[in-house]
């Protein structure tokens, strides 16, 4: 069953919610935080948040930009233009996007993904014109030029060196991902290749930028404190006459389940020890399928107790000496990745034994009440913990709503997490962590 | 007439829609600041209540945040280390977690898990904060967790054994780093003889603590009557102490029987060290300080706007002196810490090898003009204390952010003024007041440790008078010193005023 049973109403609500209309409906469905959301004519989507515990405040602006738009041979550009978009624009000198925070004793970053990229500060609660402005001018006018490309080219290059040097598993992680996704789109590198990064021009990325960073494809989330209808004028200050970009890429098709266990062989010239890489194809993160399998995680891998890393990386059976793991999100699709690097040959396919024999455990007997208690209760600390600041409270918003499309069952989410239960947890691993619907790519040392 | 309301109606319709290639006025410069907000809002740092058994309790009411935060404050920082015992506070303060009476290590991993919860300590010198923070529905729990390890503490001989070896290798991971060994030798200089001293101990200091080591330290300082326990979330002082006493009511006072530390004396004269990091030969790490007694809250103000000026951003005199204009080093930074008994401001700096006299001449030059030749300006100081008006609670966001820094106010013996009165502390330095703390602070001698190759500054190092050798672990090496006629000679042993062993008062 998805998140939600339609999603025409929503979108028909976000519609009419128009900038001078009352505080949207969408907000305060029992959240912790108070929420209005809308939408400008022009496509951008805000949120605004108020909270005003202290004098500050975040916004986020997130870009539905990642590397899964890049078409192929111009692979990187999502990475690169993360760090472009400090390059300077029309009113902001090259590279003072920085200084015009800290003077005011803000703070700033910008994260890539494969789906997104987004740019975040927090302020004195008296400065957020200042980041409207500087925000604003970038979605607007950024001026890309040769110096600046030359710039982002060899901070990439000596990304991807570093990478290399420091990754002994690189190259398999690529080819892992390779197998697991069905499409060139989304199993690329973020990082791209050094050949299409060499290859770029500056004409690549001033239409990557034309294409993926106009308002249409963004989301502004504010929050901390301000003043609603002064941060709405604000907004409408500075957003409001950005041109419409080009419509943003649909969204794709879920993927399909594995019918069949696919199995392969990979030789990792920098590899020191044997490892694999364990894959299961999920569906998409709509279903409400996620909240279990967000706490499957847990289960699986968090704390002292979790199942597999009880059983893999006890130091006395020397089995394993690193493991990861978790769910993994590229827009509409997702998947569930496992990593472990094994002792020695032998024990590879210990682990992987090891691995399907804890599923099947939890398939068969069910959680105890009190270990699900302590997932469920090492979840909503992490969960709490992603709300605790302004800036991370609207890095949540906005990735909220790029994953769900909008706020319909805000504030309920928490609620459904904390009551899945032990049943819930057997249906889940029998449905997709299964050694039919399973993705295994052995590493092996040269 | 229709002609002029046209002719209007087309007017206004010019000056809303920008011409395609204009822009709009308020683009082309950044806007002005609104008023700022001077009231920061955070929880008022009540008086204490205070529990029959001498515990100190406070609250700071903090709702919606889904968290509680537990902070007992010890006041035996490594400051109360026993003469030539530094690094036993840290020692046991980490034992803390070991296991109780009743529960392993691995058990009470297992309930601050349960209790959706972080459970850490941290030592500074004067004080241990034990600290919990855990989902708010389960603050009961974590208050009978936190009575059980102070109530039925275990120390045993394997578990000792266990965390000396990995305190060891701890430290022999972090001397590998040329920064953690310049910045632990810094204080070795500076708190010479002083218990600040202690802080900087290390592995071969690291004794063979025994169980009565342990055992004596713990109950000679963990008392009620030397803690301070602090809530933070949702809830007020009377339920606090109601459920505090609850659980450690049977918590027994003691006679601590510590005398006041005195108030740090700064150095009599300028030390030079150089600690031997044969690896390091692309860079060295200059750190230039030096050490005074507490100071007043006023000149605590006006010397942080100070530190902000010579080298607390990327703005300041040091980086653009250093790095932008003479292009000596990578980074330069000062920084402010102030303790109970006295406080240190100094400089680090990661140089090019072959500039490393010169950068060191730079960086004392600039120290010295803040307090003469070229005192912090009108145009620094608003900056400076714009700066740090916006990022004081930028800093205060995170729970145990806003818990720990009520924990240090609170561990300091401070209260309200660096708290809600920080703002109004910040607000009323001017130039004057910069320049007096200038020169009540700066004007002392200073200590200089250098971390780099030995073999490779020995030629720049024939600059400096004198100067000490030690090696990354913190163990004397050798003292240099230039005769009469300007040659610089290995003078044997270590100069009179070191002859003095960690610890000794």
């Amino acid at each position: 069953m998805p998140f939600f049973r339609s999603r025409i109403p929503a979108v028909a609500l976000v519609l009419t919610a128009g900038l001078f209309a009352p505080a949207s409906a969408l907000a305060q469905r029992g959240g912790a935080f108070p929420l209005t959301s809308y939408r400008l004519k022009n496509g951008l989507n805000v949120i605004l948040s108020e909270d005003i515990s202290l004098p500050i405040v975040s916004v986020a602006v997130a870009y539905g930009a990642g590397s899964v738009v890049e078409p192929a041979g111009k692979t990187g550009m999502a990475s690169m233009m993360e760090n472009l978009m400090f390059s300077g624009s029309a009113n902001v000198p090259p590279r003072q996007h920085f200084n015009y925070i800290n003077r005011v004793g803000g703070t700033f970053n910008a994260m890539v993904s494969e789906d997104r990229t987004v740019f975040y500060e927090t302020v004195p609660s008296n400065r957020l014109s200042l980041l409207l402005w500087l925000e604003s001018d970038r979605m607007r006018s950024l001026e890309i030029g040769a110096k600046a490309l030359e710039d982002a080219r060899s901070a990439l290059l000596e990304d991807l060196q570093d990478r290399r040097a420091t990754d002994p598993f690189f190259e398999s992680s690529r080819k892992f991902d390779q197998l697991l996704y069905s499409d060139f789109a989304q199993s690329h590198s973020l990082l791209g290749t050094e050949e299409d990064v060499r290859g770029l021009t500056i004409e690549d990325l001033r239409a990557f930028y034309a294409a993926n960073y106009g308002p249409n494809n963004a989301v502004l989330c504010i929050t901390g404190s301000f003043d609603k209808l002064r941060a709405r004028e604000l907004v409408s200050q500075y957003f409001e006459t950005l041109p419409r970009g080009r419509d943003a890429v649909l969204a794709v098709e879920p993927l399909a389940l594995a019918r069949k266990q696919v199995v392969q062989s990979f030789v990792e010239p920098t590899a020191t020890a044997p490892a694999f890489y364990l894959g299961f194809r999920l569906p998409a993160p709509r279903s409400v399928d996620f909240y279990t399998l967000t706490l499957l995680d847990y289960i699986l891998f968090r704390g002292r107790t979790s199942k597999i890393a009880r059983r893999l990386l006890n130091p006395d059976a020397k089995i394993a000496y690193r493991l990861s793991g978790g769910i993994e999100r590229r827009r509409d699709r997702a998947v569930y990745k496992i990593f472990v690097i094994a002792n020695n040959d032998v024990m590879i396919q210990y682990c992987q034994t090891a691995l399907f024999s804890e599923l099947a455990r939890l398939k068969s007997s069910p959680l105890s009440e009190d270990d699900l208690s302590r997932y469920k209760a090492m979840f909503k600390q992490d969960y709490l913990a992603r709300l605790s600041t302004t800036v991370d409270r609207a890095l949540y918003l906005d990735d909220y709503f790029l994953t769900l499309g909008g706020f319909q069952e805000f504030g309920l989410d928490l609620e459904k997490y904390m009551s899945v239960s032990a049943a819930d947890v057997i249906g889940i691993v029998a449905r997709y962590l299964t050694p039919e619907n399973s993705i295994i790519l052995d590493v092996r040392t040269k | 007439m229709r002609g002029v309301y046209f002719g209007l109606g087309l007017a206004v319709v010019l000056a809303a829609v920008p011409l395609a290639g204009q822009q709009e006025r308020f683009r082309k410069t950044p806007p002005a600041p609104e008023a700022l907000q001077l009231e920061l809002g955070l929880p008022p740092l009540l008086a204490p209540a205070i529990l029959s058994n001498g515990l100190k309790v406070s609250v700071a009411y903090r709702e919606g945040t889904g968290f509680m935060g537990i902070e007992l404050l010890i006041y035996a920082g490594e400051s109360a280390s026993p003469d030539g015992a530094p690094g036993l506070a840290t020692f046991v303060a980490s034992m803390l977690s070991r296991g109780t009476q009743l529960r392993s290590a691995a058990e009470l991993e297992e309930t601050v898990e349960s209790l959706g919860g972080t459970f850490f300590v941290n030592v500074s010198q004067d004080y241990i904060r034990i600290s919990l923070q855990v989902l708010e529905e389960n603050l009961d729990r974590a208050l009978e967790f936190l009575s059980q390890i102070l109530l039925q503490p275990q120390f045993l001989d394997r578990d000792i054994a266990d965390l000396r070896r990995m305190i060891s290798y701890d430290l022999q991971d972090k001397e590998l780093s040329p920064e953690f060994a310049a910045k632990r030798q810094l204080y070795s200089l500076l708190f010479k003889g002083q218990p600040y001293e202690r802080l900087a101990f290390s592995r071969d200091l690291l004794r063979a603590w025994t169980v009565r080591d342990v055992q004596d330290f713990f109950d000679r300082f963990y008392r009620p009557n030397n803690a301070h326990l602090i809530l933070t979330g949702n809830v007020n002082l009377s339920q606090a102490t109601r459920k505090i006493s609850h659980v450690l009511n049977t918590w027994a006072p003691g006679d601590i029987a510590a005398a006041p530390l005195k108030p740090v004396r700064p150095l009599d004269k300028e030390r030079i060290a150089l600690v031997d990091f044969p690896q390091s030969r692309d860079a060295c790490y200059l750190y230039v300080g030096t050490a005074f007694p507490r100071p007043s809250t006023p000149d605590r103000a006006a010397l942080t706007v100070l530190n902000q000026v010579l080298g607390g951003s990327l703005g300041s005199r040091l980086l653009m002196n250093l790095r932008e204009s003479k292009e000596y080093a990578n980074y330069a930074f000062s920084e402010l810490e102030i303790f109970r008994a006295g406080g240190l401001l100094f400089v680090r700096a990661r140089v090019l090898p072959d500039k490393v006299v010169l950068a060191l001449q730079e960086i004392q030059r600039e120290i010295r003009s803040l307090a003469g030749t070229n005192p912090a300006l009108a145009g620094e100081i608003e900056p400076a204390k714009t700066y740090l008006l916006g990022n004081f609670p930028i800093g205060l966001e995170r729970f145990d952010q806003l818990t720990a820094r009520m924990a240090d106010i609170l561990g300091l013996g401070a209260g309200e003024e660096l708290w809600n009165g920080y703002y109004g502390q910040v607000e009323i330095v001017d130039a004057d007041r910069v320049l007096k703390v200038a020169q009540g602070y700066l004007l002392k001698p200073f200590a200089v440790v250098i971390a780099g190759d030995r073999a490779s500054l020995a030629d720049r190092l024939s600059a400096l008078d004198a100067y000490d050798v030690y090696d990354a672990k913190g163990q004397f090496v050798a003292s240099y010193a230039k005769d009469k006629k300007g040659a610089v000679h290995e003078t044997g042993g270590m100069r009179p005023e070191f002859q003095r062993r960690p610890g000794q008062e």
